[in-house]
């Protein structure tokens, strides 16, 4: 019988070792400050003065009260690494993402639903601009509250609008305008009589136009640039991406129609002669950037690029406004409007009191002082005289009215639009190069997207009781 | 049972109880749990969802699994012929009354050491299209070397060539086979008048058939799981995904994607198709082996 | 007869020509990743490559100077000023008029502009000039003006490895004494509960009789089919129940419980030691644990290494388990923390990356060296056995 004991002892031993293994995680990770303060771990994405403006808001939020301790961190990549951590299951109590982000991560279940909070704060979508609430809802729950919103904007260079014989304060109306505007600002170099003279692209012979043997020194306008919304021309021409329930509407006949127009830039002024100019431009981030340096004349942009025209070219004379659509009679202008939002991860240990700090950044005192430190306007429907009167951006007023009305779009918002955005774009690669017309590129996408649409879609409605159900209780 | 058979079952379950429990936790419930997550949508973060054969159906309609599958497959049918003949070869050159074979083999042998991640290093800088030393050779000899890593053309060249510079292990596994092969058989054969190839195959082939067995087998398993490699110099595939690997791919769907159900189903999708080729290796060769014992 | 033996000598030559040619392909990587680990950062892109790193000496202002090398002028060429930039440049010879450089604008206008011309350079491909930059930063110049012209005949040259390159890899790697910590510390938990689980169960399927023994054994040979993805997701599932995830735990917890493999090897080794010898210390009143810590350990000590040191070199250079379980840089394996230095820095500091898997390699080679006969026999077993 001895020997049953002492080998009963070596089986001990190897699960003793387990044992410790298992302790470790038994013991609570410490979770509050010397003075007994809870700790809310926030992850935020941004940098310099971005992050300062947020960081004052942590601060007073910590000096407000004495129950909560929020410890703000920078993170790079922060969308990846909180899903890895939220599927580690260890993720901050709060988040700073993309309001792009909402649609896929909710329907994985990597947030928290903020409904039963939201009611118990007493917070509606009345207190909000419409289109940023709806940034923040997905299937008709709300996964996030908004941080600092955006809306794109016309931005021009009054100095080269004069320069061209056009009338400075006089931004164009509709797209034909902007069009014939660009081509008079635009400067080419052309060989006439054996001799290098600088012209306006408008006063190019026809013969000239035709042969595209120019070389483009200064333009008035070009779509790619900086290309960053590409798959939505689309909505300046009455167009949309995904009719909100089973169809994707990459081949409509006004998205067509955007793209012949898309592509009427290439072909207008010479793909190679594009490629040779935009080889000139340099970073975003710098003197060098074609807006600021004057290259270009006319971008399609955000509230933010104030923040860059003060630090890197403050003597640029520039005005923004409504980015005007084609068919003027329909609809004046459209503008997208995007969102950073704070959301809570699954898991996190703290999700009341990541809430409070949530909500007290959206408080209307706190949310103007993050806006007008990040240079950007409030989402809030109820904004101070104060915040406009006081904001350095002479053209804040537009971005609130475009937020505010009837013709804001934003990017489709279903988990489709990762793989739809990046069909689009390969998409609009093609039809720029002049590799393929504007409908043989769309329909491409059309059939491939939608496909994948579909299965996704059958998937979904196969566990949407379920996780709808499980969202409820949480 | 007798009272000491029964002491005995106590004891040896007891000392076997470390492996039990592995087996437990380790192997049977994962496996189990694995099936179960195959026929479910689940993303770790909230609880598995039965769709069915959803996983199933999706994966055999996804081109870019099908392109995994059949980049694994093209490295295995070129990389495992090249490696169970070049480890041979060497190890029968090694096998002849040489001077310095301990040298030999240990300079054969080193490359199979090197760490995989440092060895993805190594080559991807032996193959860097501008200043790649392999090029620069090629050069010497009047061929203008591809880009290896940026050709869809070249990436899985380019990693069969790395499988080869690794035949270490297998290598020594047949030397030691080959030298356990009785001299008389050859001395005998010599007075049959038997040339240099006909000993080989008439009797170094079937004396290490056993061993070209072991290799052919660990090799198929090995190849169509191999992973850190092409993960390493390719993150997400490579050009054109011509480096997306089978294990690439199901890891990408797991810890990328978080569609663990997805890949679970590429995971025993993965275990059905070493299983059928191993067993088809063993059918193939059954007869041709040669067991010492029998 | 004299035929015979020639036939012999050029079956030697053959041989020996393609083991040596053989040998020279496969210690190539190695020997271009040390090389390479040696050199200075300019020297891993030079055109033709060099086997062995360099330092180059110039004389410049009466002085020998160790210098690094920039591009080579092949044609006759001055040293011109321009005013306007303030600048010293190298420039064609052809490309200057009347102390004018004549060249295009970016509209593709000619433009003059005005320089002055500092110094005749008379090279040609026959007699190529370079331009050199001082290996440490000359005092009292301006950053600009930081460099020369000499002629490449006049250079010398002496063999010098950097080894500070080493020192500065481990510097740019951030966590490095952590990432060797780490994987030290998995080596060591993992070698001592695969040594210990694995002979306990080889012990308990070879030593003592039990009923249903063989049938275990076989479903413990049948486990080692199943491919490590088929129970990836539901492991990583079950440590992350346990909140594990992101710590070491994953990494060495599993090698305390058996894996069949380790288990096969050392069982195949117990079963040849003589059945009398535990017979007889059973008949003196030993327990089967005794025997197994005081008979079977100490003889089995060959195969106890073999075991051991597949499972370090197994955690040495595991890759996909760290990279599954561990999310925090500081917990790093050396494995994941070279493949998170390369996909940070890739494609440009190769020395360092040659450096840092210099360095990575290097352990499990003197490891290698020591324990040779082990290795072989241990691999040479695997093969047989199976």
């Amino acid at each position: 019988m001895a020997d049953f004991r002492v080998a009963k002892i070596g089986v001990l031993l190897a699960s003793a070792v387990a044992a410790v293994g298992l302790s470790g995680c038994v013991r609570p990770p410490s979770d509050r400050t010397p003075d007994g303060r809870i700790i809310v771990d926030y992850w935020e994405k941004w940098t310099g003065f971005e992050g300062e403006a947020m960081q004052a808001v942590v601060d007073d939020f910590n000096r407000s009260q004495n129950r909560i301790f929020v410890r703000k961190l920078t993170v790079s990549q922060i969308d990846r690494k909180m899903m890895l951590a939220t599927a580690g299951g260890n993720p901050p109590d709060v988040a700073g993402l993309w309001s792009f982000n909402i649609p896929v991560y909710a329907e994985k279940g990597a947030l928290t639903p903020l409904n039963r909070y939201l009611e118990e704060a007493g917070i509606t979508a009345d207190d909000y601009i419409p289109v940023f609430w709806e940034l923040c809802s997905h299937e008709g729950f709300v996964w996030a509250l908004p941080s600092t919103p955006a809306t794109l904007a016309l931005h021009w260079n009054k100095k080269m609008f004069r320069e061209a014989g056009l009338d400075p304060e006089q931004p164009p109306r509709s797209i034909a305008e902007l069009d014939r505007m660009a081509e008079q600002i635009t400067l080419v170099v052309v060989e006439r009589n054996g001799k290098k003279v600088k012209v306006h692209f408008s006063d190019l012979t026809e013969e000239e136009k035709r042969s595209k043997k120019f070389d483009i020194i200064q333009l008035g306008f070009v779509p790619t640039e900086p290309g960053w919304w590409n798959p939505m021309w689309g909505y300046w021409f009455g167009a949309g991406l995904w009719n909100g329930k089973d169809r994707i509407t990459a081949d409509s006949p006004e998205n067509i129609e955007a793209f012949r127009w898309f592509q009427s830039y290439p072909k207008k002024y010479g793909l190679e002669n594009l490629r040779r100019f935009g080889a000139s431009f340099g970073n975003f981030a710098s003197p060098q950037n074609p807006f600021l340096s004057g290259k270009v004349a006319m971008e399609l942009q955000g509230v933010w690029m104030y923040n860059f025209i003060d630090k890197y070219a403050p003597q640029l004379e520039w005005g923004a406004a409504p980015f005007p659509a084609a068919h003027t009679d329909q609809f004046p202008y459209v503008t997208i409007a995007e969102c950073d939002v704070l959301v809570i991860p699954r898991g996190a240990r703290h999700v009341k009191e990541a809430f409070e700090f949530i909500r007290y950044v959206n408080t209307q005192p706190a949310m103007e002082k993050l806006c007008m430190g990040q240079r950007k306007f409030s989402p809030l429907s109820r904004m101070s005289e104060d915040f406009i009167r006081n904001h350095p951006n002479p053209y804040i007023k537009i971005f609130i009215e475009m937020a505010r009305s009837p013709y804001v779009r934003t990017v489709p918002q279903t988990p489709i639009w990762m793989v739809l955005g990046d069909e689009m774009n390969a998409a609009v690669d093609r039809i720029f190069s002049l590799i393929e017309t504007p409908a043989q590129a769309l329909r491409t996408v059309q059939k491939r997207v939608q496909l994948r649409f579909d299965r996704e879609r059958e998937r979904w409605l196969k566990i949407r009781e379920r996780r709808i159900a499980e969202w409820r209780g949480l | 049972m007798t009272r000491r058979e029964w002491r005995n079952l106590g004891i040896g379950l007891a000392f076997i109880s470390p492996w039990i429990i592995g087996f437990l936790a380790f192997t049977l419930y994962p496996a189990l749990a694995s099936i179960y997550y195959s026929f479910c949508d689940y993303d770790v973060f909230s609880r598995p969802v039965w769709v069915g054969l959803l996983n199933y159906r999706d994966m055999f309609t996804d081109k870019v699994f099908w392109k995994s599958l059949y980049n694994t497959f093209y490295y295995t049918i070129f990389s495992l012929p090249l490696c169970l003949v070049v480890s041979l070869l060497i190890a029968v050159m090694l096998n002849q009354q040489i001077k310095a074979r301990p040298v030999f083999r240990t300079v054969y042998f080193l490359p199979s050491l090197v760490p995989m991640v440092a060895s993805a290093m190594i080559w991807l800088w032996i193959l860097n299209g501008k200043y790649g030393i392999l090029n620069y050779l090629l050069g010497l000899l009047g061929i203008q070397g591809p880009d290896w890593l940026a050709d869809e053309k070249w990436t899985k060249p380019s990693l069969i060539l790395m499988s080869v510079w690794g035949v270490g292990g297998s290598m020594v596994i047949y030397l030691a086979a080959l030298q356990d092969v009785p001299r008389e058989l050859y001395e005998s054969a010599v007075i049959d008048g038997a040339s240099a190839w006909q000993k080989f195959f008439h009797i170094t082939i079937p004396m290490i058939s056993p061993v070209i067995y072991f290799n052919l087998i660990m090799g198929i398993i090995g190849a169509l799981q191999v992973f850190a490699q092409p993960y390493i110099m390719f993150g997400g595939g490579g050009p054109n995904r011509s480096a997306l690997f089978y294990a690439v791919y199901l890891y990408q769907n797991a810890f990328d994607y978080y569609e663990m159900g997805f890949a679970s189903a590429m995971a025993w999708v993965l275990f059905i198709i070493i299983f059928f080729l191993t067993w088809v290796a063993t059918k193939t060769t059954r007869r041709h082996i040669y067991y010492a014992g029998e | 007869m004299k035929e015979r033996y020639y036939g012999r000598t050029v079956a030697r030559f053959v041989l020996y020509t393609v083991l040596l040619a053989g040998s020279l392909v496969f210690l190539l990587p190695l020997a271009w990743m040390i090389s390479t680990a040696l050199k200075p950062i300019e020297q891993t892109m030079s055109m033709p490559p060099t086997w062995i790193p360099y330092r180059y000496f110039a004389e410049i202002d009466g002085r020998r100077m160790p210098v690094k090398k920039g591009e080579t002028i092949t044609e006759p060429s001055y040293v011109i000023y321009d005013s306007l930039l303030a600048r010293r440049f190298v420039v064609p010879q052809s490309q200057v008029r009347e102390g004018k450089l004549i060249r295009h604008d970016i509209s593709g206008e000619i433009e003059e502009i005005p320089v002055r011309i500092l110094e005749e350079i008379p090279a040609s491909a026959q007699n190529p000039w370079v331009r050199v930059f001082p290996e440490k930063r000359i005092s009292g110049r301006e950053a600009k003006d930081q460099w020369w012209v000499v002629p490449v005949a006049r250079l010398t040259r002496k063999v010098a490895p950097r080894w500070e390159n080493f020192i500065n890899a481990i510097r740019a790697m951030k966590y490095f004494p952590l990432y060797l910590k780490n994987t030290l510390i998995l080596c060591f938990l993992t070698v001592i509960g695969t040594v210990f689980s694995s002979s306990l169960a080889a012990y308990g399927f070879s030593r003592i009789q039990w009923r249903g023994r063989n049938k275990v054994f076989l479903v413990a040979l049948a486990t080692m089919m199943i491919p490590f993805p088929v129970v990836m997701v539901p492991i990583y599932c079950m440590f992350r129940w346990l909140g594990w995830i992101g710590t070491l735990r994953p990494l060495w917890v599993g090698s305390f419980f058996a894996g069949a493999f380790n288990v096969f090897l050392l069982r195949q080794f117990f079963m040849t030691i003589p059945k009398d010898l535990s017979d007889a210390a059973r008949i003196d009143g030993c327990s089967e644990l005794r025997i197994y810590w005081q008979i079977m350990l100490p003889l089995c000590r060959p195969a106890l290494m073999v075991v051991a040191l597949f499972q370090f070199m197994f955690t040495w250079n595991d890759f996909l388990g760290p990279l599954i379980y561990l999310t925090d840089q500081k917990t790093f394996t050396l494995a994941l923390g070279l493949q998170f230095f390369q996909s940070q820095h890739g494609g440009t500091e190769w020395h360092y990356l040659m450096a840092a898997s210099t360095l990575v390699t290097l352990p499990i080679i003197v490891l290698f060296f020591f324990t040779q006969k082990t290795f072989i026999e241990g691999i040479s077993m695997t093969g047989l056995k199976g």
